[in-house]
């Protein structure tokens, strides 16, 4: 299956798909993961869905840039909406590789055809930029059969509706930093475990604050090594720039395609081929690096450039629509301009989540650039 | 080309642009056969040159060479025998003479869209011209016309002028190192093509202009960031060296992310669906590129970047001169919009 092949497959399917779009409008959390469920589900039993995943958990096998090709084809109409189509890609790569075959093997193909939805237990209230500080514990029971988690996690997107969690804890001492850090897949049914969603000012109740109080674990759910977490979190960190950010993309030009019929002068012009120009240096970037996860390879340091220019392109594509769309955003009240309304300020987060575009900064400084680290 | 002969090209290219500037590169890049490279291999000749020209400072009139080899018949769909390239001499010459030099293609002056004008048989011409060959013509003049644009030919000979007035003036400005000619003109106009051919030669010979300048920029903006980088790891301010602080780590940040988005753009308009939009959009990320480079180095460098000993005034100077020609960073995005508004969808214009 190639790229090309995949992109006519999807397009012979959705010619007799009855496939209804108009909840990817919804600023409701449980409307979009309904639709994204049942989406799923069409797309897996057209085999669409298991592109790009490999057999041993469910998958077709073929490079991972069929999922990017899927991700694309289906943002770009407005088909699902791009957060919730996300989830799958930041754990589902991770938990495949540091995970129990056994466990990976039961439970990847539920998670492919939309019966589960999984979550990341990252963030903290004292743990954002910096990962490492974080304090959630897991403690091994005297046995040494599980462990127990305790802890206060921050921004897991759709932790009400996920069936499991990837949770980072410490695991090492009070101040052993990224080195005392280990991941462990959790399910969110297990007793101890509240997640409550957080209102933000995008006015959609996808992120929670979610606690871990003495929630035991079986010894068999830690991803990779005890101590190893941290590149558990990378690799995680590396998912999120690389299907994640195509499909994303598209996203955007999505939205900013929706409003070329109100680019009618040269003020509005100039602000749509602005965006489209940042759009595009994004995805010309991210072409290179999806290729080169096609080619076996984990980007690093460099995927820092993607995230800081999908961030400038995704405030810019929407500062248009706030433009152009002339009061809909500030004073518009129909489901439409709530929509609009949403994924404005939700792009306001842009430059904040997934790693600050600061962090981003150093990290093109420090590794890219070979700046000194500084005191300051 | 396979990766070590690419390999070989961009080095031999990079020391010849790095050893020789102007008239002496032109003869050094004829000597070792670059008109034939960029004849058999557009992309590779084009990125690896003028990327090395941007980064030296230096200037050639390769880019002459691929001005008029966008206009080989080859490279028109129509195929009009009446445009001839230098490497395709067999063709009919209209524009220039077997034994003629080759002619300069002259660009619109800053911020206009076409380099003259043809009313009533009479051309009113000023534009500017980039690695000529000669300083006397003969001269390409892509002017406006009632019926659209059309093709003027001026030979700049003595005596031979089908022009009452041609000045010539040698340009200094920003960046008296870049030698252009700024000509003008006004008299009967021997127009040597018209109509829709016209109109695609046009539009061809911008696309390949505006992606060389877009290398060319993206070079300077390189050698930007490396005068930076180098200094912001060496000179120590407050007991640390200053690129330690985020502040000035951050900007430089900036303008390495401007330049990726550039080179990346660069990268793939050599299989875009509409190369057109693609080279607006090279260009345009390249110009916008070389503000941001600008800015955020000339404030690392600080005052030894304000020096006239240092180097850096010479790349700025390169980088905001090129950004101004075939359209700038500022002119380019309502053009890009305008296009996209037409079309009515915004393409992918390339795909995984």
């Amino acid at each position: 299956m190639t790229p090309a092949e995949l992109r006519d497959a999807f397009r012979s399917w959705l010619a007799g798909a009855d496939l209804d779009a108009s909840p990817v409008q919804s600023g409701s959390v449980s409307v979009l993961l309904a639709h994204q469920r049942r989406l799923q589900r069409l797309l897996y039993d057209a085999g669409l869905m298991r592109w790009g995943w490999p057999e041993s958990v469910g998958g077709l096998g073929g490079s991972p840039a069929l999922r990017a090709v899927l991700g694309e084809e289906l943002t770009s109409r407005g088909l699902v909406h791009t957060t919730t189509w996300t989830m799958l890609e930041v754990l589902g790569p991770a938990v495949i590789e540091y995970g129990q075959p056994d466990l990976v093997a039961e439970i990847f193909p539920r998670l492919l055809r939309g019966e589960e939805t999984w979550c990341q237990g990252f963030s903290e209230p004292d743990a954002g930029s910096d990962l490492g500080s974080l304090r959630t514990t897991a403690r091994r029971t005297g046995d040494g059969d599980s462990w127990v988690i305790n802890g206060e996690k921050l921004w897991t997107s759709f932790a009400h509706g996920a069936r499991r969690c990837v949770v980072l804890a410490r695991t090492g001492p009070a101040g052993s930093g990224s080195r005392g850090i280990s991941a462990f897949l959790v399910d969110m049914d297990t007793p101890g475990i509240s997640a409550r969603p957080l209102q933000t000012m995008a006015d959609v109740d996808e992120f929670c604050a979610t606690s871990f109080i003495d929630v035991g674990v079986p010894a068999g759910r830690l991803l990779g090594d005890v101590d190893g977490g941290w590149r558990v979190a990378g690799h995680i960190l590396g998912c999120e720039r690389g299907a994640i950010f195509w499909q994303r993309g598209a996203w955007l030009g999505h939205h900013l395609g929706a409003l070329l019929p109100l680019a009618a002068d040269a003020r509005a012009q100039a602000l749509v081929g602005d965006a489209f120009q940042l759009l595009w240096a994004f995805r010309t970037r991210s072409m290179a690096t999806q290729r080169q996860i096609a080619a076996g390879a984990v980007p690093g340091a460099e995927t820092s450039v993607d995230k800081i220019m999908i961030a400038a392109a995704e405030q810019a594509v929407f500062d248009t629509a706030r433009e152009l769309l002339a009061g809909a955003v500030e004073t518009g009240d129909t489901p439409e301009a709530a929509s609009w309304r949403r994924e404005w300020s939700y792009s306001r987060a842009a430059t904040i989540y997934g790693g600050t575009s600061e962090i981003q900064k150093d990290i093109v400084s420090l590794r890219l650039l070979g700046l000194p680290r500084g005191a300051a | 080309m396979d990766p070590e002969e690419l390999g070989l090209l961009t080095a031999t290219l990079d020391e010849l642009a790095h050893a020789h500037d102007g008239a002496e590169l032109t003869k050094s890049l004829d000597e070792f056969g670059f008109p034939e490279v960029l004849a058999a291999s557009p992309r590779e000749a084009v990125s690896s040159l003028f990327t090395a020209m941007g980064q030296a400072g230096t200037t050639s009139s390769a880019f002459q060479a691929v001005l008029l080899a966008s206009l080989s018949p080859a490279n028109l769909a129509s195929g009009n025998p009446t445009l001839v390239s230098p490497t395709t001499k067999a063709n009919a010459p209209l524009l220039h003479g077997e034994d003629e030099a080759p002619p300069s293609v002259v660009l619109p002056p800053i911020g206009a869209a076409t380099a003259g004008r043809v009313e009533d048989g009479v051309i009113t011409l000023r534009g500017l011209v980039l690695g000529q060959r000669s300083n006397v013509g003969p001269f390409l003049v892509p002017a406006d016309s009632t019926n659209g644009i059309v093709w003027v030919r001026l030979s700049g000979a003595p005596g031979d002028l089908a022009t009452e007035q041609l000045a010539i003036r040698s340009v200094a400005g920003l960046d008296p190192a870049l030698m252009m000619l700024e000509v003008t003109a006004t008299g009967p106009a021997d127009v040597v093509l018209a109509g829709p051919a016209a109109d695609q030669a046009w539009r061809a010979v911008v696309a390949a202009g505006r992606r060389a300048l877009a290398y060319q920029i993206v070079g300077a903006v390189t050698a930007m960031l490396d005068l930076a980088v180098a200094h912001a790891r060496d000179r120590v301010q407050f007991g640390q060296p200053i690129g330690a602080f985020q502040a000035v780590r951050h900007r430089l940040a900036d303008a390495y992310v401007a330049r990726e988005g550039a080179a990346a753009a660069l990268n793939i308009c050599w299989q875009a669906d509409d190369e057109e939009l693609a080279a607006m959009l090279a260009k345009s990320l390249a110009g916008r590129a070389a503000r941001i480079a600008a800015t955020q180095c000339q404030q690392v460098l600080a005052g030894i970047g304000f020096t006239a000993e240092h180097p850096f005034h010479r790349y700025l100077a390169r980088a905001l001169v090129l950004d101004k020609l075939l359209g700038s960073a500022t002119d380019l995005p309502a053009q890009i919009g305008a296009r996209l508004a037409a079309a009515g969808t915004l393409p992918r214009l390339a795909n995984l």
